[in-house]
């Protein structure tokens, strides 16, 4: 039996700082409590002295929060499975703080921007009069998520085959279906701002798909951000949109989650969590599109369970957003699986892009592959990856790939990479590496050897930088949306780097 | 390093059966180059009379003066260690050179500096094409002005289609000379009637560039590159280099049928193989050579 860990050698380019992360993983908290606790607002009403020895854990700051979470959530009756996630998230709570620099997962990635400023939970769902502002281009059965509540008038499900449910966990049409969507409510732990969600979340969006039913179309999850503060007065109103998507053995979806926000420079933080629990030989087409207001934290967490023979594949697009984090975890409960995973980050303004992704492999003959892409082309933009995949004992077999590439546009453009294997089983086939570069000299002489100008030349070269990951989205329309949204973004980058 | 070599345009009897050769039976002035890394002090008499610009009329035999390289010294940029060392040649339109010399003896440096390559500075001497300077041009002008240089070996450009690529470079010549730019449906059906010269069938245009391409298929790309984007001079560094006979046929079948009165080759070569198929009327040698000194 051997256990290696690889690391790669990075290639560091002039005039670029590069940073490898090295501490040892981080390990989440696990502690629990031990009492029951009932209360509508469990943490301000008990003073936190009482709460030994946990109390001396907690952290005001994220009491303060998860307490005007709670107040923000209507007296409503609240269905049992949204309650155990409260009550499971409020215990973790107590046990978490905010996180600093100095805490590995955050390294790289400054959060103070939240902590200091006035959070705000936006309360009300939102007025269908509100809506006017936002648009509807999309040919896929849609749901609209606005500041973390289901907005009915802006959906449009037909098309969906029978049995598949798509809506709030408040309308799930059978105790049978609740009780299944109970099973898998907190069975992970996540960080601080999962737990956080599990607090503030107003709502369940759930997406069910029945044992052997095969969606032959994607699912649009719009996420838009309505409640937003002006830049410099800040104030954050937060959202905490919450979406669970169960797919029973054999059946098939595609989810496309899109970020979007209004235009401008809006203030406002969401905080999504997505579960995905795809069932035996189930499979799910994931794509995740993010292009918030650039003065937004977007932070997201998404927690894979695939069972054996199923498949999972995501395609990240990321661009807005000051602060951009994505979590994400793959747990494999049964062997057989195939995981791919492909990124592309764009940092082009003074913003954060950050994927922190598990992958945790304890069953034979997996299948996994991850491409992380970024471009940086801010002086004070930063991407940031910590890719861990961990072939486990039992992880017999399991053919892994990893491979992350950077390319920085501008000098001192940041990028903090750390693809990660652990290798524990013996049989096993993993390939990774690493690369941070500028563009190719030699590709870009080619171009004008046959007559292209440099501006041209330059950005094909980074726009197809980035089409490996694009050209994989599976739906054409959000493939074209996505290409030309990053022309925008880079064709005046490239032009003003030139002249 | 290469190295001083005067050679004497002494063409073997296979060489003679080009007809512009014959046709120019007392050329008015000598047909002697030097393709050299170093100068030799005893060679300068015999040089410098073929070197002086002014013994270069402008036109021969009605024929244009295309390229003048004179005394053409470069260094390798990063590390400025002198690699060509006072090259000349002269190609009038119409004709086809040939140069020839052994591995590392700095051929294709000489086409690469001829086309602005930035691996390399020019420290001295002149180059001049149609009577523009060419060091006073980026890569991409010396390109639109009518210089195509096949690579001996064309880089891969992931992520960027054949198809893209050729349009690009189309409609930047088209910008220059003022000519419609074709969109992709419309370009695509003009480079498909060229497939043909190259042999290629219609999927080469979406792969991407080079990528994935065996040795005979990038030399293949590159003269379909040639022949959709045309050009007064074509340097072809190594374009019979891993081919097969087949391949090469169809290569040398290309070449030839883009040539005219008009335009001239200048072929790099280490193989004589090729010079059967696209027949030179001059021949240069690149002499390599570090401790002596040859006189042919
Ligand atoms: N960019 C470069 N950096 C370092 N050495 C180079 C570079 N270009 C050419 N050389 C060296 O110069 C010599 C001539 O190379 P080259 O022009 O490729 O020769 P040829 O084409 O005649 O085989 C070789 O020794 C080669 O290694
Ligand atoms: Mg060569």
């Amino acid at each position: 039996m051997s256990a290696s860990t690889l690391t790669p050698i990075l290639l560091q380019s002039i005039s670029t700082q590069l940073h490898s992360l090295s501490s040892p993983l981080f390990h989440f908290p696990t502690s629990r409590f031990s009492f029951n606790r009932k209360l509508k607002h469990p943490i301000s009403s008990k003073p936190a002295s009482i709460l030994t020895p946990h109390a001396a854990l907690s952290d005001p700051f994220v009491l303060q929060i998860a307490e005007t979470f709670e107040d923000s959530l209507s007296s409503s009756t609240t269905p049992s499975p949204l309650q155990k996630l409260r009550d499971s998230s409020s215990e973790s709570l107590l046990s978490l703080s905010w996180p600093t620099r100095k805490d590995e997962p955050f390294r790289f990635t400054d959060t103070s921007f939240i902590k200091s400023s006035e959070i705000q939970p936006i309360t009300n769902p939102p007025q269908d009069s509100d809506f006017s502002g936002i648009s509807l281009d999309t040919q896929l059965p849609y749901l609209t998520i606005i500041d973390g509540y289901i907005a009915d008038s802006l959906s449009g499900l037909s098309g969906l085959p029978d049995g598949v449910f798509v809506g709030s966990l408040s309308k799930l049409p059978s105790d049978g279906m609740v009780k299944r969507v109970a099973e898998f409510v907190s069975n992970f732990e996540g960080d601080l701002f999962w737990s956080l969600n599990g607090v503030g979340a107003p709502d369940m969006v759930v997406v069910y798909v029945p044992e052997g039913c095969r969606v032959d179309t994607h699912l649009h999850l719009r996420y838009c951000s309505m409640k937003g503060s002006d830049f410099g007065s800040n104030k954050l109103p937060v959202s905490n949109p919450r979406v669970l998507v169960l797919v029973e053995k054999g059946g098939e979806v595609g989810i496309v989650e899109e970020f979007v926000g209004e235009d401008g420079n809006k203030c406002y933080w969401t905080n999504s969590v997505t579960e995905f629990i795809i069932g035996e030989g189930a499979s799910v087409n994931h794509s995740y599109i993010q292009t918030q207001s650039l003065g937004a934290a977007n932070i997201k967490w998404t927690s894979v369970r695939q069972d054996s023979g199923s498949t999972y594949k995501l395609v990240e697009f990321s661009s807005g957003g000051k602060l951009s984090r994505h979590n994400l975890h793959v747990q494999q409960v049964g062997p057989d699986t195939v995981t791919e995973l492909s990124t592309l980050h764009l940092s082009i303004n003074d913003q954060t892009q950050d994927l922190h992704s598990s992958l945790v492999l304890d069953h034979p003959r997996g299948y996994t592959n991850q491409l992380h892409k970024c471009i940086v082309a801010h002086p004070h933009g930063q991407a940031v990856f910590d890719g861990n995949v961990k072939v486990n004992r039992c992880a017999q077999q399991t053919d892994a790939g990893q491979l992350t590439r950077s390319l920085l546009l501008v000098p001192q453009a940041t990028v903090n990479v750390k693809p990660n294997l652990q290798i524990i089983a013996d049989d096993v086939k993993c390939s990774h590496g690493a690369a941070i570069s500028d563009l190719e000299l030699d590709q870009l002489f080619y171009f004008q050897a046959r007559g292209i100008d440099q501006v041209t030349a330059r950005k094909a070269l980074v726009f197809s930088f980035g089409a490996e990951v694009i050209e994989r989205i599976p739906v054409a329309s959000l493939r074209e949306k996505a290409k030309s949204h990053i022309s925008e973004l880079l064709d005046p980058t490239i032009e003003n780097s030139i002249t | 390093m290469a190295m001083a070599h005067c050679y004497t345009c002494s063409i073997s009897s296979n060489f003679f059966s080009n007809p512009k050769f014959h046709s120019n039976n007392s050329p008015p002035f000598p047909k002697l180059f030097t393709l050299s890394a170093i100068r030799l002090p005893q060679f300068r008499s015999n040089s410098l009379a073929v070197d002086s610009t002014t013994s270069y009329p402008l036109e021969k035999d009605d024929k244009k003066l295309l390229l003048q390289v004179n005394d053409l010294t470069a260094v390798i940029a990063e590390s400025q260690q002198t690699i060509l060392n006072g090259v000349n040649l002269t190609v009038y339109e119409g004709e086809v050179h040939a140069i020839m010399g052994k591995n590392g003896s700095g051929k294709s440096t000489l086409s690469k500096v001829l086309v602005g390559h930035p691996d390399y500075e020019v420290t001295g001497g002149t180059m001049t094409f149609k009577g523009q300077n060419l060091l006073e041009m980026d890569p991409e002008e010396r390109s639109l002005s009518g210089i195509f240089m096949s690579f001996q070996s064309p880089v891969a450009i992931p992520g960027v289609s054949n198809a893209d690529f050729l349009n690009m470079a189309y409609n930047a010549r088209q910008r220059k000379l003022g000519l419609p730019e074709l969109g992709p449906i419309e370009f695509f059906s003009h480079v498909y009637s060229k497939l043909d010269l190259v042999n290629m069938k219609m999927d080469f245009l979406n792969r991407n560039v080079n990528e994935g391409f065996s040795g005979g298929e990038r030399k293949r790309n590159e003269i379909l590159q040639l022949a959709v984007l045309g050009a007064d001079l074509a340097i072809l560094d190594e374009i019979d280099s891993g081919l097969d006979i087949d391949a090469l046929q169809d290569v040398a079948k290309a070449v030839n049928g883009l040539l005219t009165s008009n335009n001239s080759v200048l072929m790099i070569t280490h193989y004589q193989r090729l010079l059967e198929y696209i027949k030179p009327a001059y021949i240069h040698i690149m002499r390599y050579t570090t401790l002596s000194f040859e006189v042919p």
